[in-house]
């Protein structure tokens, strides 16, 4: 095996020495004990990682061409959709780059929710995983902000207004709206120091996402990975080396998402609209809001919420409830059973909420008519009771026999 | 484990391949990364320079720009051309011999490896130092009068390059004794009419 | 097993949804015509580049595009006296700009025309919204628009650009040549929109191709490493 023989260079063993280097890649990567009963929807993790290095060196590469100015040019652009449009027609596969960053970001949400998902079903978040699913909770916060700046950056029309609303979602907020908001934007508007900031930000971010996935990734090898049965593994028995054994599965798993996520770089770049908004290849204009203005689809559940109550005030604390609630989950379950396998009432609330978010999801996508807001709505509702419920579930719940061994 | 069911060829052909293969993909997405940092489309497309002779007296200097970088048009005076052949002796490459960077295809003659030029009176060199790139001096009298001790007594006319003291006289040809190796470096240029070039 | 169906439905109800055309993309109640154009085919590009530097350039510009461009790209390549000849003294690196003043446009038509080198991308319906909109042009049923203005497609219905093609009122034996102008420079201005996108399709193909290839390498491997754990 290669792999071995590496491990075993001198090489490798002269900077063991003074690093401990091996030893850590054994612990936490060739030797590393893993259950093995572990299915695909494990494969998420590691997927994550590889789309924020994807963004991570596309952003590298963007931000060599990218000028954040909102200065005007000619025919009422600005030096900052100017810099985007070099990209795309003069940089050399500036277009691939760029695809790959605008692309990257949606896969990016699709890959965590699928991860987040996972970890509800199968009870990972419970005890002793509460801090590293809190930390996961932290990631996607981040992950949501970096997006919320990066998406500002090409200066588009769906960037200017996005940042308007969510702005003065902030600015609703009692004592402190209105400093929070004029801090976000530097000025009585989104505007160029709005620009300028948000690229910073949007540069810093997942720098800091990358050390918290470092946290995330060392919390994990502590506890050690969950299964899908929810049981715990005694090492030796129901577990095998990460090497070979699952570096090969997660390849594979890189594979098909490779190539899903190439077919819509490289084919459907904006996917119908809701990758790259039609909306963005207009430049920012503060004085005429597009007819439909929504956020991008990975945003769109909690914008629902927010829509959901007519009190703005209301709707922003909803907004906020519902992702702080995600840090209270694992003290709000108190089931001794983790995986809803084996918890046939869990099961069936865990479902209707992934359908419930998938709802919201929709709803915020969509022009806003009478009966799309009570489905809204009653998914809002929903997506509280759910949480709700969880405190007294386990009183009633009959679950299914566990087995010993994985 | 069922060690004795395990097709160790197989096994190892498929490492290989999959290693291979992995090696190929990670090379292809180093093109477009690498590939992006080289000069864009318009980068490229603003990379000729024209420049209109007239616009110089006799025994002027103008320093313009071409792909961002500076370049030396001199008119060159009868005078100036007549003291180009006196100092030679001094040079380090008279004849514009020592690198390819020196010379241009249309040095055909001896004269013009030594006035370094299409037309003797026109001379367009890039205006770095070719020791570490500074932008020399124009002192084109000779002698002392004008330059004090920043030139050698004998003086032909030339440049004086600020930094580390490179001398060249008024072919752009480097002077013994100076830290940079070479002559000024040659720019591509054409004459699109007698009082019209373009550089690049 | 359940939750990878259930997994695998979801998926696939998130990708109907992403497919449905006229979700994200939704136009503004009437159906557009479909504009049959080939981003690939240079007579029709270069044909389509005829009518919008005769035609559209009068008030709009395609400023993202130089002169230059349209040497270089291969869907277009022009020759460099083709271009000298629609350049004039604009110099080639410089982007396709209307003469027409923005100032003047106002007072002409009380609007600016806006930049097209991205319009096809900007609005919803892409290439078949500009081609509808060129042969939309028609006498208002409730005869308040005057003619000219009045444009079955154009949200809103009234339209300040004057019809370019003279579509309203025109010969039934004009119309095969008005359909295809208009179809042609629909086609130009969805290639100007993402000038790579056939380049990107290209390489697409094989980028795709090889990572199918890699997958399956990869799922040989996995199977075969995977005969050592007993389930
Ligand atoms: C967590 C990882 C990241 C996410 C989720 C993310 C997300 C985004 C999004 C949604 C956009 C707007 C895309 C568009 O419509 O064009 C964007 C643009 C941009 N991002 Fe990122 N990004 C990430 C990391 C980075 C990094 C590390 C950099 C490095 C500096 C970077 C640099 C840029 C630049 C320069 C743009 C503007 C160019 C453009 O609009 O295409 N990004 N990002
Ligand atoms: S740079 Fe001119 S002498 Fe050193």
């Amino acid at each position: 095996m290669v792999i071995e023989k590496m491990l075993n260079s001198r090489l490798a063993q002269w900077l063991d020495e003074r690093s401990d280097i091996v030893k850590l890649t054994r612990a936490h990567l060739t030797d590393y004990p893993t259950p093995k009963n572990l299915n695909y929807m494990w494969s998420f993790g590691s997927l994550a990682m590889l789309v924020l290095t994807i963004q991570i060196l596309s952003g590298i590469f963007l931000a060599m061409y990218y000028k954040p100015s909102a200065m005007m040019t000619s025919g009422g652009y600005s030096v900052a959709f100017d810099s985007v449009e070099r990209i795309m027609r003069d940089v050399n596969f500036g277009w691939l780059i760029r695809y790959m960053h605008a692309v990257g970001a949606s896969a990016f949400f699709i890959v965590v929710y699928m991860h987040i998902g996972r970890g509800i079903y199968y009870g990972s978040y419970k005890g002793p995983r509460e801090l590293l699913w809190i930390i996961g909770v932290v990631i996607l916060l981040i992950m949501q902000g970096t997006a919320f700046f990066g998406y500002l950056l090409p200066w588009g029309q769906m960037s200017f207004w996005g940042a308007t609303v969510i702005t003065n979602l902030f600015g609703a907020l009692p004592v402190i709206g209105s400093f929070l908001q004029e801090l976000l934007r530097g000025g009585f508007a989104v505007g160029d120091p709005t620009l300028n900031r948000f690229f910073s930000l949007h540069y810093l971010f997942p720098l800091l996402l990358a050390a918290i996935v470092g946290g995330h990734v060392h919390a994990l090898h502590v506890v050690h990975s969950n299964n899908p049965t929810g049981v715990d593994v005694h090492e030796g028995k129901g577990t095998i080396p990460f090497h070979p054994y699952y570096t090969v599965k997660d390849a594979f798993g890189v594979g098909v998402f490779l190539i899903l996520y190439c077919y819509v770089v490289f084919f459907h770049p904006q996917l119908g609209g809701y990758f790259i908004e039609v909306d963005n290849y207009v430049a920012a204009d503060n004085l005429q809001t597009p007819s439909h203005i929504a956020p991008v689809w990975y945003l769109t559940p909690w914008y629902t919420i927010l829509r959901s109550f007519e009190n703005k005030l209301l709707g922003v604390i909803a907004m906020g409830a519902s992702l702080a609630v995600l840090f209270l989950l694992p003290f709000l379950d108190r089931s001794k059973v983790r995986s809803a396998r084996y918890r046939p009432v869990f099961r069936q609330m865990v479902i209707l909420f992934f359908i419930s978010v998938l709802v919201l999801g929709y709803c915020g996508h969509s022009v806003p008519t009478p009966t799309l807001k009570l489905i809204g709505q009653l998914a809002t509702i929903y997506y509280f009771a759910f949480f709700f419920m969880l405190p007294f579930v386990h009183k009633f719940e009959k679950t299914r026999p566990l087995p010993e061994e994985i | 484990m069922a060690e004795d069911q395990v097709d160790s060829r197989r096994r190892n052909f498929l490492w290989g391949v999959a290693s291979g293969l992995g090696a190929v993909g990670v090379a292809g997405v180093a093109v477009p990364f690498v590939g992006s940092m080289m000069p864009a489309a318009d980068t490229m497309a603003v990379s000729t320079t024209e420049f209109n002779l007239d616009t110089l007296v006799p025994g002027q200097l103008v320093v313009i720009a071409w792909q961002g970088k500076p370049v030396f048009v001199v008119h060159r005076t009868e005078p100036m051309l007549s003291r180009l052949k006196e100092y030679e002796y001094k040079l380090k490459d008279p004849e514009s011999l020592a690198d390819p960077r020196v010379q241009a295809d249309w040095m055909k003659t001896t004269e013009q490896r030594m006035t370094r030029s299409i037309k003797p009176e026109h001379l367009v060199l890039i205006a770095n130092c070719t020791h570490l790139g500074c932008i020399p001096l124009f002192k084109p009298s000779p002698g002392r009068a004008e330059w004090g001790s920043s030139v050698p007594e004998d003086w032909p006319g030339g440049w004086h390059c600020p930094c580390h003291g490179s001398l060249y006289d008024l072919a752009g040809r480097v002077i013994d004794g100076s830290p940079a190796p070479f002559n000024l470096y040659t720019v591509p240029y054409k004459y699109l009419s007698d009082t019209k070039i373009l550089i690049g | 097993m359940k939750l990878k169906q259930m997994m695998a439905v979801s998926f696939m109800l998130g990708g109907l949804f992403a497919a449905l055309p006229g979700h994200a993309s939704e136009g503004h109640g009437v159906a557009l015509k479909h504009a049959d154009i080939d981003v690939t085919d240079q007579a029709q590009i270069r044909r389509g580049l005829t009518v919008f530097t005769e035609l559209c350039m009068g008030c709009h510009s395609a400023k993202y595009v130089t002169y230059r461009d349209l040497i270089d790209y291969p869907e277009t390549s022009l020759s460099r006296e083709d271009v000298d000849d629609l350049r004039g003294d604009k110099p080639l690196i410089a982007g396709m700009v209307t003469d027409l003043a923005p100032e003047d446009a106002k007072v002409s038509y009380g609007k600016v025309p806006p930049d097209l080198s991205l319009i096809v991308s900007a609005r919803r319906g892409g290439a078949d919204y500009v081609y509808s909109i060129l042969t939309g042009f028609e006498h208002d049923p409730a005869g308040h628009v005057p003619d000219g203005n009045f444009n079955e497609y154009f949200p809103g219905n009234r339209i300040a650009m004057p019809d370019p093609l003279s579509w309203l009122g025109h010969d039934a034996a004009d119309t095969a040549d008005l359909e295809q102008q208009a179809l042609d420079v629909s086609a130009f201005l969805a290639y100007i929109s993402d000038p790579h996108q056939n380049e990107r399709r290209a390489i697409g193909r094989y980028v795709v191709g090889f990572l199918i290839l890699l997958t399956l390498v990869f799922y040989l491997l996995k199977k075969e490493i995977w005969k050592d754990i007993k389930h």
